[in-house]
This record gives structure tokens, C-alpha cells and sequence, in this order.
């Protein structure tokens, strides 16, 4: 960046909403060079065409007549893609950007800039998996999701990936842990926690707690915007518009999923075992933790299994900064990273390249010490993920 | 600050800064303009230019390479009915969307107004004034 105030350049520049571009990470260079940089939810072009080929039998055939359909989430002329356009998209009148799907290489590209250390890879269009009745189908989606990823993007400096569980299916979950684990570019499991119902914590999960714990690999839990999320803790089908449901959608699933799992006394059962959510922001930590603090007080003989109060346990999961809130001030992050404890499990993630991605600016440009700051960029994602360091 | 009225920002005498012949610069396009560590949007929006900061406060992304187009409004001018209004006046970030007059600096549904600039053409040339 020109830094004297006399230099003038000028460029013509055409409109642009491509998000996979990427240019904020360019304006920083310099600034975060010799930092570790670890972006823990990146997200790359995972469209079901791409599970085709590594479906099998009848579920082949059934997802071949999906993808001939006219609903493939795009504008068509049916009343039902209308209907799926307004409820994913909200009423955005086409407003940039939307979410574009970054190829692998314009994954390559963002990593050849030599800025980010790792990339952290989870699903996209898995990620509403919760929601498929059937199981089955649900963990024949998964099984072909971990394998397409696995075949197209191991071996690529600096990218590592996340396998997806269909909860739903425990048994096939861990069988899944079972088969990806070992591989070196596998980090962890990511549990999708929307539409899982009942809630993690339940015995009916524990299967995939086990394999992941005896695989040593941590659990990501990843939201959606909760559209249909008709069970507790609200129908979120009732907010009208994509603002009101991405705003309490993810945070809301978060707080029911941490309860769900410390509460179930998960963390007593798998001591090893390391989490973290991802995709819902910052600012609920505090409340969960300290809401339930003071529930506990009154109700802790539920749960007698519990050997701390709950904040002792969620203050040990990890968090990705994004969606990062609006906070006011510079100096409001690191004030409420202080309030949730949060100096070694908080990492950076950008969400890229869908359409609420953070920009870093958005995280720079908050006030506080260069050790948190070099925590929060690399050091904790590192100690949660097991990378080495490469700077 | 009252929205008509900018407050003069300073004294000393503006600065003259050549951007591009006129006929580099037609309708429908635009210009970023590095101005030492300050960055400026110049558009051409069917022959009037536009000249706005350059980075979106939200998160810094570049405004010289929002799309323009219209917005929703819904006003008592309105009657309280959303409207698609403002067709090609309005600069959308391309980082998340934030929407903001074109004109004016202004931004939609935000009590928040970017810095804009004088532009004059002058003998075929195209000058930005800061």
C-alpha cells in the first residue's frame, strides 16, 4: 500500500462481486507476514454433482433424477424453486454478493499468496444433512462428500480437511471417523447441528464421540441458517426474513448444542475429546456460560454426573470468530474474549468465499495485545486441529 | 451534522489531482484513486462523475468495485409501502452489501456518510478535487 501522502496511482477497476477475489488478505501482507495464519472454515464448491460418481446402487440412481429435476437451488420457473430461492436467499433483489463457490483453483490461488498457513475445509452443501428423514440417504451423502474431498483435495499445501457425519446415523458416522481418520490431511469431524434432533448430547450420538475420541480427532460443530429448524429451542420457521434467521439461527443451535453436550456430561465421558463451534459469532459465550452457572446452582443434582459447573467445561471449547458481531468499540473484542476466557481456544475464520464472509479487516481492525492477536490469527487452531507450525 | 450541509474539513487550498482523459473515462465506468494511504471511488454515471472514500467502514472492502444499481425504500413518501427506488445510484459494496447513495455518500438504513470529492472535467481532462 502507497504510504506517502503525496503519491497518487490510478486504476480503472471494474464492478466486481466475486468474493473468492479475495483482496483484503493483499491489503494486509505486510502486516501479517511472519504471522501463522490459520483460516479454520473455508469452504470450496461441493455441489452435489460432484457425489455422483461415488454414489452407489440405488441412491446413484435417485440422486441422478435429483440433479436432472429443475430444483437445483437456482431461479427456475417452478413455483417450488421460487419458494427454495426466497427462503435460502431471503429478499436480497439479487443484491452482490451472493455466494459464490470458489473452485479448487481459486483455492490454490488464496493459499499461493503465502498469507494463510492453513485452510480448514468444511462442507457447504452438506451441512443441512440434519435435515434428511432418511438416514440412509443421509449417510450415503456423507460417506460420498469424505471421499470427493479427500480424492481432490489432499496433498494441497496448507489445506486440510474437515469429514462431515450424518448424525442421524451414528453407526455409519463412526465408520466414517473410522475410515478418514488416519489420513494426514484429515482433521476433524464435523458434526452439521442444525435439524439434529434429539440434540448431541443424547446417548444416541455417543458412537460418534467414541470413534472420535479413539482417533483423537476433534469435533466441529457447523450451523446453517436454521430455516427449518422446527424443534427446540424455537421454530425458527417463524421468523419471516434470511436477517432474523441468520442472526439467531446459528448462535441459537450453538448454545442448544454446547448445553446438550455438557449436560450429558460428554465432556466427564471423553476427557480428551476437543470441540468447537463454528460459524455463530462471539457474543452468546458469556451468556450460555454464565446462564447456566447460575442454573446450575439450583438444578446441578440433574445432572450429577457433572464434576464442575458448565462454564468450567464450555470455557475448553474452541470458537471461529465468524460471523464476528458489529461490536462497537476496538477495544470490545478483547474485552469479551476476557468475559468468556476465551485468549486460547478463540480462532480466526472467515467463512470464504460465501457471502458473509469476514474480511481480516474485520478483525483487525479491533485493539488488542499482539499475543492474543497471534493466538487468535494461528497458535490456537494449530494446538485444536494438531498442525505443525510452518512459520 | 445536518445531511444537507457537509462541514468544511479544512483550510488549506484543495488539491488538483489529474485521474484521466474524458474519453478514457466514459459513461459506466469508474476509477480507484490512491491518494497516498487513501483510497477514492470516481464513477461516471451516465456523464455526471461521482467521486466517494474509497473503502467501506464496515470492513474495508474496495467501493470502487460495487455494482450500482437500485434499493428498497419504504418511507412516508411511501406510504409505508416498500418501493424499488434510486435505480443506478446506489453503490453496493462488494464485500457484504452495505448500500450507499451515490451522490451524496450516504448510506441506506446506516447513520453513516462517506467523504465525497468534487470532480470537474476541465478541457477533455478529468480532475478529482481533495
Amino acid at each position: 500500500m502507497a504510504s506517502d501522502e503525496h503519491s497518487v496511482t490510478v486504476r480503472k477497476v471494474e464492478p466486481s462481486s466475486n468474493p473468492v477475489q479475495d483482496e483484503d488478505l493483499d491489503q494486509y501482507g505486510e502486516e501479517l507476514s511472519g504471522l501463522t495464519i490459520v483460516d479454520v472454515d473455508v469452504h470450496v464448491d461441493d455441489t452435489l454433482m460432484f457425489m455422483l460418481d461415488y454414489m452407489e446402487g440405488h441412491f446413484r440412481k435417485r440422486m441422478e433424477t435429483v440433479l436432472q429435476a429443475d430444483f437445483k437451488g437456482e431461479p427456475g420457473n417452478s413455483l417450488r424453486n421460487l419458494i427454495a430461492h426466497i427462503a435460502w436467499l431471503g429478499s436480497s433483489y439479487d443484491k452482490p454478493p451472493r455466494a459464490k463457490l470458489a473452485t479448487k483453483e481459486d483455492l490454490v490461488s488464496r493459499m499461493e499468496k503465502g498469507i494463510i498457513d492453513y485452510s480448514i475445509l468444511f462442507p457447504s452443501e452438506l451441512l443441512p444433512v440434519g435435515y434428511l428423514p432418511e438416514p440412509e440417504w443421509a449417510a450415503a451423502l456423507a460417506t460420498a462428500y469424505n471421499q470427493y474431498m479427500v480424492d481432490a483435495y489432499q496433498n494441497l499445501d496448507g489445506v486440510k480437511i474437515a469429514i462431515v457425519v450424518a448424525p442421524q446415523h451414528p453407526v455409519r458416522a463412526a465408520e466414517e471417523i473410522d475410515r478418514h481418520a488416519a489420513h494426514p490431511d484429515v482433521v476433524s469431524v464435523c458434526v452439521p447441528d442444525v435439524g439434529v434432533n434429539p440434540p448431541i448430547g443424547d446417548e444416541k450420538y455417543w458412537p460418534i464421540f467414541t470413534a472420535a475420541a479413539r482417533h483423537d480427532l476433534p469435533i466441529s460443530f457447523h450451523g446453517i441458517e436454521a430455516l427449518i429448524h422446527d424443534n427446540y429451542p424455537l421454530r425458527v420457521a417463524h421468523f419471516h426474513t434470511l436477517m432474523q434467521v441468520n442472526s439467531m439461527g446459528f448462535p441459537f443451535t450453538s448454545m442448544l448444542q454446547i448445553m446438550s453436550v455438557v449436560c450429558a456430561g460428554i465432556p466427564i465421558r471423553f476427557p480428551n475429546l476437543k470441540f468447537a463451534i463454528l460459524e455463530a459469532g462471539l457474543t452468546w459465550m458469556p451468556f450460555i456460560m454464565y446462564r447456566l452457572d447460575a442454573a446450575y446452582l439450583r438444578y446441578r443434582t440433574e445432572m450429577p454426573a457433572l464434576e464442575k459447573k458448565p462454564s468450567d467445561y464450555i470455557r475448553d471449547w474452541y470458537i471461529g470468530t465468524h460471523e464476528l458481531e458489529a461490536l462497537p468499540r476496538r477495544g470490545d473484542l478483547a474485552k469479551l474474549i476476557d468475559l468468556y476466557q476465551g485468549h486460547n481456544t478463540t480462532m480466526w475464520a472467515s467463512d470464504w468465499p460465501h457471502l458473509e464472509r469476514d474480511l481480516i479487516a474485520g478483525f483487525m481492525r479491533y485493539d488488542m495485545d499482539e499475543t492474543l492477536r497471534r493466538k487468535i490469527l494461528g497458535e490456537n487452531a494449530l494446538r485444536f486441529f494438531g498442525l505443525k507450525p510452518r512459520k | 451534522m445536518t445531511p444537507e450541509k457537509q462541514p468544511t474539513r479544512r483550510s488549506r487550498s484543495q488539491r488538483r489531482i489529474f485521474v484521466a482523459p474524458l474519453n478514457d473515462f466514459p459513461p459506466g465506468t469508474r476509477m480507484e484513486v490512491q491518494v497516498g494511504r487513501v483510497l477514492i471511488a470516481v464513477f461516471n454515471v451516465g456523464g455526471d462523475f461521482f467521486a466517494l472514500f474509497g473503502r467501506c467502514p464496515h470492513q474495508s472492502a474496495p467501493l470502487s468495485r460495487g455494482r450500482l444499481q437500485g434499493t428498497v425504500i419504504c418511507n412516508a413518501d411511501t406510504c409505508w409501502e416498500t418501493q424499488w427506488a434510486h435505480e443506478g445510484e446506489v453503490l453496493v459494496c462488494p464485500g457484504h452489501g452495505m448500500e450507499y447513495d451515490i451522490r451524496s455518500g450516504k448510506a441506506f438504513g446506516y447513520d453513516l456518510k462517506l467523504r465525497t470529492y468534487d470532480v470537474v472535467v476541465e478541457n477533455g481532462q478529468v480532475f478529482l478535487l481533495t
